[in-house]
């Protein structure tokens, strides 16, 4: 299953972004080619030393609705702009696009060949009545295949972001792998597991009772709960070690790994401390308020996770990939 | 009560790392375990471990970066809204409720963003912040986990991930609407 939902997830992902990029372009959503009147506000004339007009451009948000449709701007547009002459004559502006931007031109400054700064040719450039304004006519700088580029991003960024995260964790998995080890040596993982024993038995009926595989689950289970996540992970890594010792198909999960696993995506957490952290951030009179219905829906979701799992490995597709060897 | 609990959790949660040290590795000095030979022998796998991880961890997120970066998740948020209402979903919330599986990262700029929008203490609000706090990264856990040991065929751990994520965004939904709509 694992196979077609992975296979959904980039084609799906491709295949809109494609799609959404036809409809940008069809209905020409960034404007590309066609002009757009400014007002220019002149802070800094051309002088002998240098070539370039320096000032804001402003324009109204209406007027910039109008010309990129709605919700392009929200408010009244005034963008720091330099305007550059070369030595044929062509004027180009250059916006070094910030925070204060319209919400269309931050959009289009993320696609642009240089980030974070967007350029339009000149058309026409005509100093008014007043000294320190121009109006200008302007062409930008065509924006094309947003969403596709923003794909080909995404996947080189997550391949090295996933190469980071794994690196991250060695540190903490030689901490806790050796902590591990020195209590399975001490004999104390056979004590815990012994311990919880009538809970386990229940939970992971295939496991063998004294087998260390279910100590490392156990203390994985209560490192989420307690919201530890530096031990949680290295301790559920080192179970699925165990589990996979009683595995008789090397690559193919067995019941209680994903019985394992259900109890762990369930996420039963006793206090959720991110959301909690960020509830308090924004401002919440009861940040903690959340304890009660978080408990709740992560419980319902681990308790359902375990049936699932005992229930489909009954399933006959899902038993014969376990027994085809034996039978 | 509901403070009790919290400072009670709280003071277990920083207690419970420097107790398990002290025990485990006293517990090791007792029964005359050789500890610091044997803590590098264990910590020698958690390069291994981590190294193993790798291919799946990239498959899985580059899978996840294209779907995310696509825009796909708004046409679907768009679709499924109507469904949604019917059980007292805001479509806002929505958002979250397909993001969380996928991408913890993500999930957490959405919560963070509708908190923004809407204001914590909302109903969209507690619901989502709930929503983010009933469930894990089930698509990261799955890679993770199962490429540590170099799982392929990862049978029923697909369906069972999604039914207990269902099972706890309906449950947050529901008590988040029985408790403060």
């Amino acid at each position: 299953m694992l196979n077609y939902i992975w296979i959904s997830l980039v084609i799906v992902g491709i295949l809109v972004a494609a799609g959404s990029d036809i409809a940008d372009e069809a209905g020409n959503t960034y404007r590309n080619g066609i002009p757009l009147d400014v007002r220019f506000e002149v802070a800094k004339h051309p002088s002998h030393l240098r070539s370039t007009w320096e000032g804001t451009i402003v324009l109204s948000a209406d007027d910039f609705n109008a010309f990129y449709g709605p919700g392009a701007a929200d408010s009244a547009v005034r963008q720091p702009a330099i305007i550059s002459v070369d030595a044929s004559g062509r004027s180009t502006v250059l916006m070094a696009i910030g925070e204060s931007s319209p919400f269309r031109w931050r959009e289009m400054a993320r696609h642009a060949a240089e980030r974070d700064r967007l350029t339009a040719s000149v058309a026409a450039m005509k100093l008014s009545g007043e000294e320190n304004a121009a109006s200008v006519r302007m062409v930008m700088e065509p924006v094309r295949f947003v969403k596709l580029k923003a794909v080909t991003a995404a996947a080189l960024d997550y391949a090295a972001t996933a190469v980071n995260i794994s690196i991250g964790l060695i540190g903490v998995m030689a901490l806790w792998l050796g902590v591990m080890k020195v209590a399975e040596e001490a004999g104390l993982l056979k004590i815990i597991t012994r311990l919880l024993a009538p809970l386990t038995r229940r939970l992971f009926p295939d496991v063998p009772q004294d087998h260390p595989a279910l100590a490392a689950m156990i203390m994985n289970i209560a490192a989420n709960m307690l919201g530890l996540n530096n031990a949680a992970t290295p301790m559920g890594l080192k179970a699925m070690e165990e589990l996979n010792r009683l595995n008789p198909r090397v690559g193919t999960a067995t019941n209680a790994m994903v019985t394992f696993l259900a109890i762990n995506t369930g996420g039963l957490v006793l206090i959720p401390a991110t959301a909690i952290a960020v509830r308090a951030a924004a401002g919440s009179a009861n940040p903690g308020i959340i304890i009660g219905t978080s408990i709740i829906g992560s419980g319902c979701a681990t308790i359902a996770g375990i049936a699932a799992s005992r229930i489909l490995q009954r399933l006959p597709r899902y038993r014969r990939q376990v027994e085809a060897d034996n039978g | 009560m509901a403070d009790l609990f919290r400072a009670l959790i709280n003071t277990l949660a920083v207690a419970a790392i420097p107790l398990l040290f002290i025990v485990f590795l006293g517990w090791g000095i007792l029964k005359k375990v050789k500890v610091y030979e044997v803590f590098v022998e264990g910590a020698k796998e958690g390069f291994t471990t981590a190294v193993r991880i790798i291919p799946y961890l990239v498959a899985m997120l580059v899978a996840i970066g294209i779907f995310r970066a696509s825009g796909a998740l708004e046409l679907l948020t768009r679709l499924l809204a109507p469904v949604t209402a019917l059980i007292g979903m805001p479509s806002e919330t929505l958002a979250m409720a397909l993001m969380r599986p996928l991408s913890g990262s993500g999930s957490l700029g959405v919560m963070t963003e509708l908190m923004k929008v809407h204001g914590p203490d909302s109903l969209i609000g507690i619901m989502v912040s709930t929503m983010y706090g009933s469930s894990e990264t089930t698509f990261y856990v799955l890679a993770v986990y199962f490429g540590s040991v170099g799982i392929r065929d990862t049978r029923h751990a697909v369906p069972v991930g999604i039914i207990a994520d269902v099972a706890g965004m309906l449950a947050a939904v529901w008590v988040v609407n029985l408790l403060f709509r």
